[in-house]
């Protein structure tokens, strides 16, 4: 995709789609690397369909459950010289703990890298669209961390809706706050 | 045109051709992948430098007539042998994507 932040927002719908009550999205930036990872408490995935998940012909044309969202990560994290790992337990065999993790390392410095792009607008879109999940965003580069839990945003709005437009309007500044403190 | 008649053409070759007297209606340009998923319509020789496997899931999405893969790029075997399964149309050209482009002009 033209940029990360758009497949971060195709990877956390994945999540959501899963039943993930709660999805952690984790960029850690150093010199040469950007690593992405999503981690969720949804319904994870068999061993079977982890090993055809990056395969982009499983299901794109009939049910179309995943899509062409992993194969096109993997394809644009090994463009860049770096890699893509899934680990998953599904909740037939982890009642308890079930859930999947994303992980993409990309090599910045690489001419194919495409940009970071704008996170916050995919952070602020995914809480808009599903303001009964919760979402845990950090952002660690150089000596910083920029970091939203909708956990905490909830506990202190109580009943205010997390999709209303003062909310999400609040969450993009936030952010933006915490980049160009 | 159908996508036999094209492969006869000067620069073209043919890569695998399940679906030989598929119409050519248009014609799309582009590399990246999610780019051209939403964008290549149907019917559509899609012109791309792209030789990853992806490329033939866009293809069967997007129901372009074939891919052209430009510049005399190579595709592996798995990736031959997948778009045979996946009854998808693959060309090589010999030139770039422009030059390409401007050979379908004429043709079409």
């Amino acid at each position: 995709m033209k940029e990360i932040s758009l497949n971060i927002l195709d990877i956390a719908e994945n999540s959501v789609k899963a039943n993930a009550a709660l999805t952690e999205i984790d960029i850690t930036e150093d010199n040469e690397r950007i690593i992405l990872t999503i981690t969720d408490n949804g319904n994870g995935m068999t061993e079977e369909t982890l090993k055809t998940v990056t395969n982009p012909f499983y299901t794109t044309r009939t049910t179309r459950k995943v899509g062409m969202g992993l194969p096109l990560l993997k394809l644009e994290a090994e463009q860049t010289g770096g890699s893509l790992e899934i680990s998953s337990k599904h909740i037939s065999q982890f009642p308890d703990n079930h859930g999947t993790v994303v992980r993409a390392t990309f090599y910045k410095n690489h001419i194919d890298c495409t940009p970071l792009g704008d996170v916050v607008a995919s952070i602020t879109t995914l809480i808009q669209g599903h303001p009964d999940r919760d979402f845990l965003f950090t952002h660690s580069f150089g000596e910083k961390t920029v970091s939203l839990d909708t956990r905490q945003l909830r506990e202190v709005l109580e009943d205010v809706p997390l999709d209303s437009y003062e909310v999400i309007k609040w969450v993009g500044e936030y952010l933006k706050e915490q980049y160009t403190a | 045109m159908t996508v036999k008649q094209l492969t006869e053409l000067e620069f073209f070759s043919s890569v695998t051709l399940p679906d030989p007297e598929r119409s050519i209606d248009g014609v799309y340009i582009g590399d990246l992948l999610s780019w051209v998923m939403g964008r290549a319509s149907s019917g559509d020789a899609w012109i791309t430098i792209m030789s990853n496997v992806n490329i033939l899931a866009v293809a069967s999405l997007a129901d372009t007539a074939c891919i052209i893969v430009a510049e005399n790029v190579k595709l592996d075997d798995v990736v031959i042998k997948t778009a045979e399964e996946k009854n998808i149309n693959i060309i090589y050209s010999a030139v770039g994507a422009y030059e390409t482009a401007l050979a379908l002009s004429k043709a079409l």
